[in-house]
Parts: C-alpha cells; sequence; structure tokens
C-alpha cells in the first residue's frame, strides 16, 4: 500500500463517470464483440451486434468528451496532494518524465527497490494512456471498415484506404481482433498495477470516490 | 459487313434452335443483370450480334473456368452468344492445332480490336518459363497479345491475382494480369472478374457491356468497375448481405460441427457462420445470380462460402482468396508467422493473453516476496536531481 493520501482532486468526479463509462463499454464491447466473432450460445446475433454498435458510439463520445474536459478540469498534479493543475498537463508527457522513465522500468523489473518519484501518473503510465484514445480510435476504424453499410459512405473511401492496407477484408477483421487483444492486455496489467499499488485506496477512489488519508501528510 | 454479320448470326441461332424471341427474352434477363431496363433488349441483341473477335488465352490454369463456362446446357443462349464472339483461339475447345492456331492468334493481333480473355495466373516464376506457350515464355505470349487488344476481361480468380495458385508459398511466383500488364507499361482497360471458376453469366454480362453501345470506346464501362477493377454490380455487395440464410444469422441460429442438432440444423437451413462461412467477408452476387444455369450455389447446396471472390489485384501477392480464406472451415484466416507457418489469430490472442496472465501472477509473487504489496518506501530525491546535485545543481 502506498504511503500517499488519495484525494479526490486527483480523481474528480466527472473522470470517475468516465471511468466508469469506460469500464461498462470495454466490457460490453469485448463480450459481444467475441460473441460476433463465435457465437458461442445461440439466439443472441441480433442483440450482440446492436449492442456493440451502440457501446461503440458511447466509448467514442464517452473519449471524446474526456479528451475536451482534459483542457477545463483541474487535477491534482503530484501524488498524494489537493494541489491542482490543468488535466491535460498531467495526462501528456512532462519534461522530466524522461529521466523517470528507466528508473520506472527498473523498479517494475526488481532492479531497483524504491518507488520513483514521479508526477500525477508514472512514466510508463503516461505512454498507455495516452495509447488508450489511440487504440480505442483504431478499433473504431477497423471496425468501421469491416461494416458493410459504411461501403456506401461519402467516406468510405477513408476506411477503403486501410482494408487495402491490411489486405482486404479478413485482413482488417483480423487487425480488428487483435486490436481487442491489445486492450485485454491493457486492461489486465492497469488492473494488475492498481492492484498491487494499492488496492484499496486506489480503486476506492477511482470507482466509488472514496479519499483515504496519507500516512505522511 | 455488319449487315452479314447479323444475318450469319440470325442463321446460326437458328441452326442451334434459338428463336428470336427466346433470344431476346435472354437479352432481357442479361439487361436485368446488368440493371438496365429490359428496354435495352433490342439494343443488347444488336449489340452482340456484331461478332466481335476474341481471344480466350489459357495461362497457369486448371480448366475450371472453361468448364465453367461449358457448364451451361446445350445449345444454350449463353453457348451461342460466345461462339458467336468469333473466338478465334481457345486452346481447351478450338478445333485449330499447332502452327495453324498460333497462326490464328498472329493474324488476331495483327488485326486488333479483339477482346482479350485471360483465365489462369500470370506466372512469373524461372524468368516465365514455368509456363511456355507456343514455344516461347508465357508472359512474352501475354504481352504480345495484351499490347493490341482493345480490353482485357481476367476470368477467375488466378487471372485476377493469381488465385489460390498464388497461395501462400508461391513458388511458381502468379500474379493477375492486371498488375502483371500495369507493371508491363501496357495499358489496356483490365475488367477482373474473380471466383474459381468465374461465372459463366458474369462473363456474359461484361462482353455485352464492352460490346454495347461502345461502352469501351467512350470509357464508360471503367466507370462501372470499382479500384479492384471488378464490375461494381457484380462485386458490390456481401454474400453475407444477400444470403437467404441471413435471416438464421440475425436470430442466431448456427449449424455447429458435432452438435446433437447438427443434421436438423443444416435441414433446417440455419446460418454456417459457425461452420467457417466466409460470405460476411466476400463480395459478389452469387446469391442473385447464383450458379450451374441458375440452380444453386454453394451456400445454398450446404456449404459454407469459402471466399473464392476475395481478391488483390492490386498488390497481386498475398490478398488472393486462398490465403485470405483459408483454413475453409474456421471463422478467421491464418496468420502465417515466419518460420512457425500458419497459425488461428484466436491461438496467438489466448497464448500472448496467456503468458501475460502468468507473468503478472509471476511479478505478483516477486512484488510479494520483495513486501511490495504491504508498502514499499518511495525514493526521498529524483535520481535525476540527485545527479545534477552532485554536479554541482541544476541550473
Amino acid at each position: 500500500m502506498s504511503h500517499e493520501g488519495h484525494y479526490r482532486e486527483a480523481h474528480p468526479l466527472i473522470f470517475v463517470v468516465t471511468h466508469w463509462i469506460n469500464l461498462v463499454c470495454m466490457i460490453g464491447l469485448a463480450f459481444t464483440g467475441f460473441y460476433i466473432h463465435y457465437p458461442f450460445f445461440a439466439g443472441f446475433m441480433y442483440g450482440a451486434r446492436a449492442i456493440h454498435f451502440l457501446l461503440m458510439f458511447v466509448i467514442i463520445i464517452n473519449l471524446a468528451c474526456r479528451i475536451i474536459l482534459a483542457f477545463w478540469v483541474k487535477t491534482a498534479n503530484q501524488l498524494g496532494t489537493r494541489e491542482t493543475d490543468i488535466d491535460l498537463k498531467n495526462w501528456l508527457p512532462q519534461k522530466e518524465n524522461k529521466y523517470q522513465f528507466m528508473e520506472t522500468v527498473k523498479y517494475y523489473t526488481f532492479f531497483r527497490n524504491t518507488r520513483v518519484i514521479s508526477a500525477k501518473y508514472g512514466a510508463l503510465q503516461k505512454i498507455a494512456y495516452l495509447a488508450t484514445p489511440i487504440i480505442t480510435l483504431f478499433m473504431a476504424y477497423t471496425g468501421f471498415a469491416l461494416y458493410t453499410p459504411a461501403h456506401s459512405w461519402a467516406i468510405w473511401p477513408f476506411f477503403a484506404a486501410g482494408v487495402s492496407f491490411f489486405g482486404g477484408a479478413m485482413g482488417i477483421r483480423i487487425a480488428h481482433y487483435f486490436g481487442m487483444w491489445v486492450v485485454i492486455l491493457f486492461t489486465m496489467v492497469h488492473a494488475y498495477l492498481a492492484a498491487i499499488d494499492g488496492f484499496k485506496p486506489l480503486w476506492g477512489l477511482i470507482f466509488l470516490w472514496r479519499e483515504t488519508p496519507g500516512d505522511e501528510h | 459487313m455488319a449487315q452479314e454479320a447479323r444475318a450469319e448470326f440470325t442463321e446460326l441461332l437458328a441452326a442451334r434452335g434459338v428463336s428470336r424471341r427466346d433470344f431476346l427474352k435472354y437479352c432481357g434477363s442479361v439487361a436485368a443483370l446488368l440493371g438496365m431496363s429490359e428496354m435495352y433488349a433490342p439494343q443488347i441483341a444488336a449489340a452482340v450480334g456484331k461478332l466481335q473477335p476474341a481471344l480466350w488465352m489459357a495461362h497457369g490454369l486448371c480448366t475450371g473456368c472453361t468448364e465453367s463456362m461449358a457448364q451451361v446446357d446445350n445449345p444454350d443462349v449463353p453457348t451461342v452468344v460466345l461462339d458467336l464472339l468469333s473466338v478465334n483461339y481457345w486452346e481447351t475447345v478450338m478445333a485449330a492445332a499447332g502452327t495453324q492456331a498460333e497462326d490464328n492468334v498472329a493474324a488476331t493481333v495483327a488485326a486488333g480490336g479483339y477482346v482479350l480473355i485471360v483465365e489462369g495466373s500470370v506466372m512469373l516464376g524461372e524468368n516465365g518459363n514455368v509456363l511456355r506457350i507456343g514455344g516461347k515464355p508465357g508472359i512474352e505470349e501475354l504481352k504480345t497479345v495484351a499490347a493490341k487488344a482493345a480490353a482485357v476481361i481476367a476470368v477467375g480468380s488466378c487471372a485476377v491475382d493469381g488465385g489460390w495458385v498464388a497461395g501462400a508459398p508461391n513458388i511458381a511466383n502468379a500474379t493477375g494480369v492486371s498488375k502483371f500488364l500495369k507493371d508491363s507499361g501496357i495499358n489496356v482497360p483490365v475488367i477482373n472478374l474473380p471466383t474459381c471458376p468465374v461465372n459463366p453469366e458474369w462473363v456474359v454480362a461484361m462482353l455485352v457491356d464492352v460490346l454495347l453501345m461502345g461502352e469501351l470506346a467512350d470509357g464508360s464501362i471503367l466507370k462501372k468497375l470499382d479500384d479492384m477493377g471488378r464490375p461494381k454490380l457484380i462485386f458490390g455487395s456481401t454474400i453475407h448481405d444477400n444470403c437467404p440464410r441471413r435471416g438464421h444469422f440475425e436470430n442466431g441460429e448456427f449449424v455447429v460441427f458435432g452438435s446433437p442438432t447438427q443434421a436438423a440444423d443444416e435441414a433446417a437451413g440455419w446460418c454456417l457462420y459457425q461452420m467457417g462461412c466466409k460470405g460476411p467477408t466476400t463480395q459478389t452476387n452469387c446469391p442473385l445470380v447464383r450458379w450451374n444455369h441458375r440452380s444453386s450455389w454453394c451456400v445454398e447446396a450446404g456449404s459454407p462460402c469459402i471466399g473464392c471472390g476475395n481478391a488483390n489485384p492490386i498488390t497481386g501477392g498475398p490478398g488472393n482468396w486462398f490465403d485470405a480464406s483459408a483454413p475453409f472451415l474456421t471463422r478467421h484466416a491464418d496468420v502465417r508467422l515466419p518460420g512457425i507457418g500458419g497459425v488461428q489469430p484466436s491461438t496467438i490472442g489466448a497464448v500472448v493473453g496467456g503468458v501475460a496472465a502468468v507473468g503478472l501472477v509471476a511479478h505478483g509473487l516477486g512484488s510479494a516476496a520483495k513486501g511490495r504489496v504491504k508498502g514499499v518506501p518511495t525514493e526521498t530525491q529524483k535520481v535525476h536531481d540527485a545527479k545534477m546535485a552532485s554536479k554541482g545543481g541544476d541550473k
């Protein structure tokens, strides 16, 4: 368990909400996606596809809101503090993160015993959190590219380029499928790290918006 | 001249027991196939009566497409129409042989303005000597005949992009006609008609289109093709979208290998998606036009679609229908990993996910052993700051 306090400033209520929406959408999309890939029980294909499309729109709108809010909402700029700064600054890599990168890698590969001081997020964490919008947009892009009604849209050439890039309709399907596994791997590592770095305070804050005071402050 | 040809055409129709009425009826169905009003039937009849010279060249082929053309029962109107094309060379069915046949090709090429139909893959291996025609490499022959052609129709997947002949490992270095001609700097319009074999109705439709009202001459035929050179009308929607089993797909009613109700579900015409049907990724109008004189087609006959309408004529290599569809009875095609070969994407996903899970458990045990789970001291000063301080401070 970490020693810092976990205050609401780290994750303002609106981001607790967007995080919940992401979680629900991702579980729903993964489940219906695997069902559409291989219907492991009968009678749900229409429902699975409808839910898959609906949740895709929800997660993309949620992503857009999350990015726009990052310009307005202030979040804690360090661990264990109520001091805030514009969220975007805490989300994007900061100058000193490059010095922390190798140290963080050393810590997680057991070549270093003390935790690295970084900003709100660690150096590796920032890379992962920047990758999530990209993989989300990649999934939306490949998803539309294999969605037949999209063929008649004016924007279709934009998707057709991707279909050609991945070598046809089967290629883009496989790319979409592997993208799902990337999201699953991210979620596994994300949940694991959040659990070992302090399950109760971290999960309590992000899901229940519950504060945990620190030892030292 | 045109008058003569018309008279000859009518006689040939009569000799084969086709009345003028039958012929116009057929032209009406061709018009419908092309998405035109039946009003155009007389114009189509006029167009097909012109005895256009044509060459049917055989390259890396199994003669399946010729067989497919022959499946129409005799004397059938499509057969008549194709006979009336004045096909001056067609290895499988022509009477001429040896130098006489080669002379026919030479004379047709010299006259120019003919339609070139290519069946089979273009084989580049061994400098084109994998396939030799008339004593020279097949690719040389193709260059000669394509250069003077008014249009090329690539029939069957092999001619389109190499087809299954180009499937991994593609030792004959097979490719498609359009890519080969483009690479050779020969600028002739190419119409691609994939599927293995080609559907004869499409060939007839395209021949009529090419001849009809000078669609080739004014270039309007090219506007009817997609970026792969396939007629949009034929290859514009997926098999899945027009499938007679689509309702069962939406209902979630699938035939499953080895399930106790497999036979009953098959008899009920349930969806073959779980049997590896490639209908959702294959764009042809098979469910509408059907095969063998419009009697049936693969999925109607109980087989999952194996995706033979997929094509990649642009790069001409991977992406051919075989690489894009095999194995036929699984949902996804194999991914080819160097040194391992074909692997199912779901296997790759499960292995990577499994390794990650094991890795995280191991890391968790390691963290527990190091006492990190109960809390670990954080550094008192950032490493970089400490370094800067030892160098005399960070300015």
